[in-house]
């Protein structure tokens, strides 16, 4: 690890400050991704700006139809939080999947979808219910928001104050997780709600992905059944030793089916 | 208590003798307790750590080393590279014999494979060593690294493993081919392996003047002792290694290692102790590895599913400087009955370190193409796969003719077979499902591994104070010999175990011999049965001899030694203790010796090998093609059982090493760069609990009056063979899809 400045502000103003001064600087939250890779030297940050000590980036809220998330709430919240659990049960269930005990109780919601790693969790549940990022500065629709293997709309000194999940009618998620890193090989989060009957995939390409043919045989006929038969095409997936790109294919299938089968 | 000493006993019940009790790990409480000292847990003073450089790449040569930056690191002592090191006596590249593998020591600048060692930092602190090897930078001249099996040109070496002949037959293969009224011809691959013990390769090295003193885990002191010896110019006896525990070694710390032998020089460099640890990713390189295969099975039988013909051919790769070629056709040379048998093997170079001896090298890969054409030839046969093995039991050694000195292998597919409940299942594939809908399969496999002895010595000494001393540098790998040799001990010297000090571990002691080929029990057992038996006879001609002992005149042969006394053999209540004898005659203890080798004439005699039977029930998930080993049940005989928990224990091992050929262990390489990817223990998979939900050991008792006087035979390495080819076939026969790539990965299991 190199040496780097560390600073802990208790406001969102404070914090985009001194990332704006600082164009080396980034933000911490949760760790679970910025931590090894500066332990592996991979990153040469010259601040750490760490933002557990923002009290408003946290906290689980519903306003009318819409469950709101601070961007430090940790996974292990959003998983045994009773307003997320009636409102949207399948995002407590995806949120009670990730990592082990010790990833949940450090890593955030804010940091996760702020990374956008191809093999995490929540991109395929705010994708496909619709959800809306609220920075300090914009609010940002998710299909603007994820743009492709780690990357976001997100400036470099913009941090993510919470995310918004309109009520869906229902919902679902399944996925296989990689049984040593527990990352998901292949998830599907199937979503009917505001923004429509959606589909949205993780793990299996290089980003959070909507599989349209899929929606459209549900939204002719919600049921496993109807989107047993839709293929993926596995041109651009990811192929490693867990899994070629042809296996992640088969598995958005099935991972649909069992998503709608979660959903009910 | 010594280090090197485990004179305590845990409780036990007591049946008049040791061997065959089921004591627990006598060395067990120093490790949960953490006072087993491991090879890297010696801080002599004035410590420095010496951290390799090692290759990024995997051919050419090493241009360029920033030493004046790492020199400059705060804490960095020495830089050793090709031009700055001391002398050797002896050229690492020379061949001084069999086992002497060929070592990188900074001899020149070539890269002959990734992971080779190209520079060794020496530093105050582990961390000062590791950052001045950092900036060491090194640049290269790369040359295309050759790294497919089947890209690079093949010829056919004159040996394969540790020196048996590359070709045998009986009969005509062809013949019995043409004959057939079945025949099965498939192609198997197997993948590079590596051994990944849990403790890396360690070593301590403190020169005084000429001597040397090493802490280093080694399967075999007193080769590493003369290898060391050779290559820097002084007497093995001047080096004393100590290597009372290993964290598993599995072959790769048979030989004394490069990286350990760059210890040593590092430590002659600076004059002071120095300690070298591998990292984990650097064990994939310099210490040997299990080298990919593809073979060829040639399988012919006739109308009543008889074979006329078993053709079994190896491809295999060593390193591009050294001759190491796994053995997997000899596989086929001992188990099943055949008129004809051909084995053979062919080689390529490939830009990797030297393959060496791992886990069954050979039986492992060997058996599970075997077994993975034996089911497909059943199949073909419409027989039941054990019907079809029973079918064709050997009577007698296929390949050679000679009679089994022992083989209870029927008993072992009986009472295995019993227990798994084999009788039920379907002859067809794809016919069971569970509650869950998961498709469930059976498998079963043949286990057999050659029962070998090498060669060893041990000391007893019989004390005035009743008690007794077994001394012998063998080797605990975690096998259990320090309780198992301890069991042996106590009953040659005729005590209990409590009253035996068993000293082991270092290499002052008499030569333990190697522990390696599942020999080490019957090995280093012999040559302490064989002391005891020495003392007891010296112990005796004094008594004997002595007109005041009750034993006057009984002579040796009508002597018996038990709990300390020896008595009349016609009558056991005349007798005297140990400590009366050696009182009366002044003496403060009595010392004998004994050794052990294998037995030329009973070698030629016999074919002498431990049998098993494997059964395995696998549940294939249908939409993930995700593979569970629900159950693994083995049955074997292996001879005299000297103590049924430890053997039970290197069964389980065995079985779960079998899985972890069959499903998980890939060695996946960059043909780029010739790295590997997956150095690391996060993506070179092998199985843990949750893998391993139930697997059962069945000891089938067996006497063998030939392959030593106590009947030992070897339990190490027969579980993983056998295993790894039921798992494959429950595959089958869950799924109807026969895999022949191993690992059989779940991407093969879909539609």
């Amino acid at each position: 690890m190199y040496d780097f400045a560390y600073h802990k502000p208790t406001s969102i103003a404070d914090a985009v400050k001194i990332l704006a001064a600082d164009p080396d600087a980034k933000p911490v939250s949760g760790g679970h991704t910025l931590l090894p890779a500066l332990k592996h030297r991979l990153n040469q940050p010259s601040a750490l700006v760490d933002l557990s000590g923002i009290a408003e980036l946290r906290g689980i809220k519903r306003e009318g139809d819409t469950i709101i998330i601070g961007a430090m709430t940790r996974h292990g919240e959003v998983a045994t939080s009773d307003i997320i659990k009636s409102a949207i049960p399948a995002l407590a269930h995806m949120a009670s999947t990730i990592g082990d005990t010790q990833v949940r109780n450090r890593g955030t919601m804010g940091g996760s979808l702020a990374n956008n790693d191809p093999a995490a969790d929540y991109p395929a549940a705010a994708m496909a219910l619709g959800a809306k990022f609220q920075t300090d500065r914009r609010t940002l629709a998710a299909e603007d928001f994820f743009q492709g293997m780690f990357t976001t709309a997100l400036e470099p000194d913009e941090l993510l104050i919470a995310i918004h999940f309109p009520v869906p009618k229902k919902a679902g998620y399944a996925k296989l997780k990689n049984p040593a890193s527990r990352y998901s090989m292949c998830g599907v989060f199937v979503a009917d709600g505001a923004a429509g009957i959606r589909v949205a995939v993780n793990g299996a390409g290089p980003g959070v992905f909507r599989q349209e043919a899929a929606e459209a045989a549900l939204s002719a006929n919600w049921s496993p059944e109807a989107v047993a038969g839709v293929k993926q095409d596995p041109d651009g997936l990811n192929s490693d030793i867990h899994g070629s790109a042809e296996y992640r294919a088969h598995l958005v299938t099935v991972m649909t089916k069992r998503a709608v089968l979660d959903a009910g | 208590m010594s280090e090197n000493t485990l004179a305590q006993a845990p409780v036990h019940l007591r049946q008049g003798s040791s061997i065959g009790q089921p004591l627990t790990r006598r060395d067990g409480v120093l490790k949960v307790t953490g006072g087993a000292v491991y090879a890297a847990d010696n801080h002599p003073p004035g410590l420095l750590h010496a951290v390799l450089a090692v290759s990024t790449i995997a051919r050419g040569r090493v241009a360029a080393l920033d030493l004046a930056a790492a020199r400059a690191h705060p804490g960095v002592v020495e830089v050793m590279t090709p031009g700055h090191k001391p002398a050797l006596a002896q050229d690492p590249d020379e061949k001084a014999g069999p086992f002497a593998f060929r070592l990188d020591l900074l001899q020149d600048d070539r890269v002959r494979y990734a992971n080779q060692s190209i520079a060794v930092v020496i530093a105050e602190t582990i961390e000062a060593a590791t950052e001045g090897a950092a900036l060491l930078a090194p640049r290269y001249e790369v040359e295309p690294a050759r790294m497919d099996l089947h890209d690079a040109e093949s010829f056919f070496p004159a040996v394969v493993g540790a020196g048996t002949p590359a070709a045998e037959h009986h009969g005509d293969v062809d013949a019995g081919m043409a004959a057939a009224a079945v025949r099965v011809e498939a192609t198997y691959d197997t993948s590079a392996q590596y051994h990944n013990a849990m403790e890396p390769h360690a070593i301590v090295a403190v020169w005084d003047g000429d001597k040397l003193r090493l802490d280093t885990p080694s399967q075999g002191m007193a080769m590493a002792q003369a290898r060391i010896a050779g290559l820097f110019g002084i007497p093995p006896e001047n080096i004393h290694i100590r290597s009372p525990f290993l964290g598993g070694g599995f072959g790769s710390k048979g030989m004394i290692s490069g990286p350990q032998v760059l210890g040593i020089m590092a430590a002659k460099l600076v004059g002071r102790p120095v300690k070298l640890v591998l990292r984990r990713e650097q064990m994939y390189g310099p210490v040997g590895h299990r080298a990919p295969t593809r073979q060829t099975l040639r399988l012919g039988a006739d109308a009543g599913g008889a074979l006329t013909a078993i053709g079994h051919h190896t491809k295999t790769a060593s390193s591009s400087f050294d001759d190491f070629f796994e053995p997997a056709s000899g596989a086929s040379h001992s188990l099943y009955a055949s008129p004809a048998i051909a084995t053979s093997h062919e080689g390529v170079r490939l830009d990797t370190g030297t393959p060496l001896f791992m886990r069954a090298p050979g039986e492992a890969t060997g058996s599970i193409a075997l077994e993975s054409a034996i089911d497909e030839m059943a199949d073909a046969c419409g027989m039941d796969p054990l019907t079809f093995r029973l079918k064709n039991y050997a009577e007698v050694e296929p390949i050679s003719g000679k009679p089994f000195s022992s083989k209870a292998l029927r008993q072992c597919y009986e009472q295995g077979a019993a227990r798994f409940g084999w009788a039920s299942r379907p002859l067809a594939p794809r016919m069971m499902r569970d509650a869950a809908g998961m498709l469930v399969g059976w498998g079963m496999g043949t286990a057999t591994f050659p029962a070998l002895m090498f060669q060893a010595k041990a000391r007893a000494t019989l004390r005035r104070d009743g008690t007794g001393l077994m001394e012998i540098g063998a080797h605990d790998m975690g096998q259990g010999a320090w309780t198992a040799l301890a069991q042996i001990a106590a009953d040659g010297l005729g005590l209990d175990i409590d009253q035996v000090e068993f000293r082991s571990g270092t290499s002052d002691l008499p030569d333990g011999g190697i522990a390696g080929g599942s020999a080490h029990t019957a090995t280093a057992g012999m040559a302490v049965h064989g002391a005891g038996a020495d003392v007891i006879a010296r112990l005796a001609e004094l008594a004997t001899g002595d007109e005041r002992s009750p034993l006057f005149g009984a002579g040796n042969a009508g002597v018996v030694a038990r709990g300390g006394r020896l008595s009349r053999r016609d009558d056991e209540a005349r007798g005297e203790s140990y400590a009366d004898i050696l009182d009366r005659a002044g003496l403060a203890g009595i010392e004998g010796s004994g050794g052990s080798a294998a037995n030329p004439v009973a070698q030629s005699a016999y074919a002498m090998h431990a049998h098993g039977a494997v059964f395995a029930e696998v549940k294939v998930d249908p939409d993930l093609g995700q593979i569970r080993v629900t159950r693994l049940v083995g049955a074997f005989a292996a001879g005299t059982i000297i103590n049924p928990r430890m053997v039970r224990s290197q069964y389980y091992g065995g079985m779960i090493w079998g899985l972890s050929f069959a499903l998980l262990e890939k060695a996946v390489t960059d043909r780029r760069s010739g790295r590997i990817m997956n150095a690391d223990l996060g993506e070179y998979h092998v199985p843990v609990n949750a893998d391993v939900p139930s697997v059962e050991a069945i000891l089938v008792e067996e006497r063998d009056a030939h392959v030593n006087a106590l009947g030992i035979k070897g339990v190490g390495e027969i579980g993983i063979t056998g295993t790894a080819g039921a798992i494959a076939n429950a595959v089958w026969h869950a799924t109807g899809r026969r895999v022949r790539q191993f690992p059989i990965t779940l991407d093969r299991l879909i539609d």
